[in-house]
């Protein structure tokens, strides 16, 4: 048994009573709000009307940036999700070895992940301007490159730069999840293993990823919900500029809130999101749920 | 029997790195015998309008080309000295055809590492310390030998396994040390001659000047050095880059003498290699931050500024920023993030322990819940926020804040604390509670005491998060005195100029306190941020 006697029936909800309500107030609220707002009519002003149905929705998803900004996002929360696992996992599978300097290495990879968001941009921003910026000071000192580079060509070329920041701060987050399982991982799976002949890459799929496949989900599940919710790189370093050209649903729909005063289309926008998100971390965590009962 | 077959083998492999070595030695000299670098100089240049090949002007202006040509070959210069020729043709507005000729003499000279060792010059020294390291790598790992060539390398011990040691050592320095003299060449020497050239005071400006005529010229420009290597560039031969596999090979040679096998050896270093490299890539945004704050303004958006760090300190900026209501930004941040700790920690303490120690129904659906909310970054619901906000009168407010991050962040405080009591057994807490402790105590009494590490993570990790957010705070908040410190620095970058040294003087202040806490907490956070969801 691992649970203490309760006297009362009604004693856990007691304990549960302060987070609920705070939780309600200001994160059941607003989401109430949203939807509300959502399917209602809203001046200029942002003086809440009638029920209006799907106007809301009609006038967000005709707009013709909204195709961009969708596509955009995607591109966002797949990259830097997809590569910022891979890169993570590498990275985690690395500092699990044994070797000097290990836990200096570890300190290290935490930096990024403990600053802010917002300072972390608006760094990369400076590093990667044409005109001053440290990176072609850097190359030049070093001899690499002859003459300064303009890293920032185009708003394709921008964004690339901003989902590299997206990873780049995306990184420690799943390196400690991933580095989490691999230390629960016992090291008889690996002996046998090599017993029976296994080389590295059988170990790697057959013994390493089942076994750090439930770590992997939480930390995928939640880079999911964050990298679709990331809002100051982008913000930062572009504004989405030029016309919401490299805005994600989220820059957009902040834009559109407190921009252009237009809070009907935005609050449709929240909701979408939110649908997507559901369904996105919903069907990830069934699939990794029946794979890992497949592999058990 | 086995262990002269040991022997045996150490004997035969000590006998093939050897061999090695020496094979790589005298391959390196080889390579060193020939040039490894081209100087191009342009001695001579004449451009002539309205003339065409062939025409008296043509004529004039080759002749004029080939007597300077002459001038300097039989001044004994050296090299290879041929005239350049380019001719372009255009047709004008009124529809004649013009023509320009430019006729350059050039002068090109190839220096190979023999010819470096005896220079003076700055890459000479790179050189001379390349050839020392090799050269005793090898010295050193031939007196290592003296245990003798069938000792495994196992058993070696004291003066023969420093030895051997010290010579892998030297020849990893000797192949580092090659792209060192190739940046020496294309970078240290060019920018010396940059500055002569360009006329700044340096000091033995003379004297380098005799140097590089002697080395470059046969000593035949003399006076006219310094015009001559106004135009010099000099270039990295393909002889240079083969030197590095041809190192390579000796580093592995003296690898094998001292470690008996090369493939582990190699396998750590590029571990090494990767930790390092993947290290300074890391670190590479928090250097530009800090050089950056203490630079003057001048020097953060200078396009020439080719310096890696500042050329003047400006610590100065760090009291410029107070005077900007930084101080105040900070105290806020400080304010806010505390609050909004101990609202979390106040709420979410009580639920993770129901959550973790207590059966009742509709567990599962407040689980749910709680994992629900993450689903919702407050950005998403910046509307309905800020709404709720004007409706409770919070709005601009640091309380009204401080309620928001501690809402936002119970998920994961309770997802962290949960994982942490349910990781601690709840015997002590049963049997306090048969000797009539009630629920409330043994949380205080027994269970907390005992979960202190996790609860302390959590706690950092809150505050972390609530100092580091910036989103709400931008939209609710609108009075300078209240925002936060992440707010607080976007002051610094308005629409038509940034003020960079400020604002990463700002970020710097705001970046350090939470890295350290962040240090502290990193080994048990991403235990928690997992087992919390996997153990359930």
């Amino acid at each position: 048994m691992n649970t203490i006697l309760v006297r009362h029936k009604w004693e856990p909800y007691l304990w549960l009573l302060p987070s609920i309500l705070i939780m309600t107030i200001f994160v059941v609220f607003p989401i109430g709000i949203v939807f509300k707002l959502a399917f209602s009519e809203i001046s200029k002003a942002g003086i809440v009307g009638g029920f209006v149905g799907l106007s809301n929705f009609k006038d967000a998803v005709s707009d013709p940036v909204f195709g961009t900004v969708m596509m955009n996002t995607i591109v966002w929360v797949i990259s830097v999700v997809g590569l910022s696992t891979l890169f993570g996992f590498i990275m985690a599978m690395v500092l699990n070895q044994e070797f000097k300097g290990r836990k200096l290495a570890r300190s290290i990879v935490v930096f990024p992940w403990a600053t802010s968001l917002v300072i972390q941009a608006s760094i990369w921003n400076y590093i990667i301007k044409f005109e001053y910026g440290n990176l072609n000071n850097v190359l030049l000192n070093l001899g690499i490159i002859k003459q300064a580079v303009n890293w920032r060509a185009s708003y394709q070329i921008e964004f690339i730069w901003e989902c590299g920041v997206g990873i780049f701060v995306t990184i420690p987050f799943v390196t400690f999840c991933v580095l989490s399982g691999l230390q629960s991982i016992d090291a008889a799976y690996y002996e046998a293993a090599t017993v029976d002949g296994a080389n590295f890459w059988q170990k790697l799929f057959h013994v390493t990823i089942p076994l750090v496949r439930p770590s992997l989900t939480v930390s995928t599940v939640l880079n999911i919900i964050y990298v679709f919710n990331s809002f100051p790189i982008v913000y930062t370093i572009t504004k989405g500029a030029p016309a919401h050209k490299t805005d994600t649903l989220i820059t957009y729909l902040y834009m559109l809130a407190f921009y252009d005063q237009r809070k009907g289309p935005a609050t449709a926008l929240s909701v979408i999101g939110f649908v997507i998100l559901c369904l996105v971390a919903g069907v990830y965590m069934m699939v990794s749920v029946r794979k890992e009962r497949e592999d058990a | 029997m086995i262990r002269g077959k040991l022997s045996a083998q150490s004997a035969q492999k000590n006998r093939l790195a050897l061999i090695l070595a020496a094979v790589a030695l005298v391959l390196a000299a080889v390579l060193l015998s020939l040039p490894v670098v081209q100087f191009t100089t342009s001695i001579y240049t004449k451009r002539s309008a309205n003339t065409f090949v062939g025409d008296e002007k043509y004529i004039a202006a080759m002749a004029e080309a080939e007597a300077v040509l002459e001038q300097y070959a039989d001044a004994g210069i050296g090299g290879s000295l041929k005239i350049d020729e380019s001719v372009t043709e255009r047709v004008n507005s009124k529809g004649e055809t013009t023509s320009l000729v430019v006729l350059s003499v050039q002068h090109s000279v190839r220096r190979s590492g023999w010819d470096f060792l005896r220079s003076s010059l700055t890459p000479g020294r790179m050189m001379q310390a390349l050839v020392l390291c090799a050269a005793l790598a090898a010295v050193l790992a031939a007196l290592g030998l003296r245990g003798g060539l069938d000792l495994p390398h196992r058993d070696l011990t004291g003066v023969p396994r420093g030895l051997r040691l010290a010579a892998c050592w030297l020849s990893l320095a000797a192949v580092l040390l090659v792209p060192v003299f190739a940046m020496s060449v294309t970078k240290t020497f060019s920018r010396q001659v940059q500055l002569i050239v360009s006329g700044q005071e340096v000091a033995g400006a003379q004297l380098l000047l005799e140097r590089i005529d002697h080395f470059l010229y046969n000593g035949a420009a003399g006076g006219q050095t310094a015009a001559l290597v106004a135009g010099l560039r000099s270039g990295v031969t393909a002889q240079l880059w083969l030197l590095l596999p041809v190192l390579a090979v000796l580093l592995c040679a003296v690898i094998l003498l001292y470690k008996g096998a090369i493939a582990p050896v190699i396998a750590r270093g590029a571990l090494y290699a990767f930790v390092i490299a993947a290290s300074l890539l890391i670190l590479y945004p928090f250097y530009v931050m800090f050089i950056t704050a203490f630079r003057s303004n001048a020097e953060t958006t200078d396009m020439y500024f080719l310096h890696m760090l500042p050329t003047k300190w400006v610590w100065s900026n760090l009291i410029d920023i107070m005077d900007r209501g930084v101080l105040r930004y900070l105290m806020n941040s400080i304010v806010l993030s505390f609050g909004a700790t101990a609202i979390a920690m106040l709420c979410g303490i009580p639920a993770a322990y129901a959550m973790a120690r207590m059966k009742f129904k509709g567990k599962n659906v407040f689980l749910g819940f709680v994992i629900m909310s993450q689903m919702f970054s407050p950005v998403v619901l910046l509307v309905g926020i800020s709404q709720l906000m004007n409706t409770l009168h919070l709005n601009d407010t640091i309380v009204g804040l401080m309620l928001i991050n501690a809402a936002f962040n119970q998920a994961f405080a309770i997802w962290l604390l949960r994982g942490t009591f349910i990781s601690i057994s709840p015997e002590m807490e049963q049997a306090a509670q048969i000797d009539g402790c009630t629920t409330v105590s043994a949380l205080l009494r027994i269970l907390l005491p005992m979960a202190a590490p996790g609860i302390v993570t959590t706690l950092i990790f809150v505050f972390i998060n609530s100092w580091n957010e910036y989103t709400i705070s931008t939209v609710l908040i609108s009075t300078p005195s209240n925002k936060p410190i992440t707010v607080g620095i976007t002051q610094f970058s308005s629409f038509n100029m940034i003020e960079w040294q400020y604002l990463f003087a700002a970020a710097l202040l705001a970046t350090i306190p939470v890295v350290i806490l962040f240090m502290c907490i990193e080994k048990h956070l991403a235990a928690g941020l997992t087992s919390g969801g996997v153990k359930g």
